[in-house]
């Protein structure tokens, strides 16, 4: 992984159009600012990784349920 | 095409049926094609069965079964990755984590399926919306209803 140190409002590009922004560093909190075309998915990593649990939780198992109906 | 399916043995589908997930789904990143199937004897529910992977299925349904006012605007992410064109195109699902019982089950409504039926292009859409849960209980709606 790629790591680079940055100060507050000091940017990162990414690509040609996604500019990521160091808006403030306060105690363990950083805030982001995120430029970004809107075609492209924003999404917080601990969600993303909550809905891939889901998912994998949500691999059947038994259809027996549906069976007993 | 003939494919092996983790409940129904053999099954013969139709290519032009699959649905392409292009990053497939969280947590199932290779798993890129899926297929529809009847849950038998019942309408609300259906198989999502990966076309690769016989072992791998979920069991989804109309999020609108579950609770009426579901509702959620479409990102242009989505709009733009799905090729959407027409509100009319769109079908929307989402993911059953089943437990001992319907009631006791729950659902993913933060995270729904969103399907072109045009073109079968399908994403599991994550939504920035607080109001829903992504372990949404089924009892809790059937109570009110």
């Amino acid at each position: 992984m790629l790591v680079l140190s940055r100060k507050v409002g000091e940017t990162i590009y990414i690509g040609e159009d996604i500019e990521i922004v160091i808006s403030e560093v306060k105690g363990e909190q950083v805030k982001i600012g995120i430029r970004a075309p809107r075609n492209i998915d924003i999404i917080r990593g601990e969600l993303r990784q909550d809905v891939s649990a889901s998912n994998t939780e949500a691999v059947i198992k038994s259809l027996d349920l549906f069976k007993k109906h | 095409m003939k494919i092996q399916t983790a409940y129904f043995d053999e099954v013969e589908i139709d290519q032009t049926d699959i649905l392409k997930f292009h990053h497939g789904l969280p947590g199932f990143e290779d798993e890129r094609e899926f297929i529809l199937l009847p849950v038998q004897d019942n309408s609300v529910f259906q198989v999502l069965q990966s076309v690769q992977t016989a072992a791998l299925a979920f069991i989804i349904t109309n999020p609108y079964e579950i609770t009426a006012e579901y509702s959620f605007v479409l990102e242009e992410a989505t709009i733009h990755a799905l090729q959407i064109t027409n509100e009319n195109e769109v079908a929307v699902f989402a993911i059953l984590s089943l437990k001992e019982t319907i009631a006791q089950s729950t659902v993913n409504l933060k995270a729904p399926i969103v399907l072109n039926t045009t073109n079968k292009k399908a994403k599991q859409v994550i939504l920035n919306n607080e109001d829903y849960s992504i372990r949404h209980l089924i009892s809790s709606e059937s109570k009110e209803g």
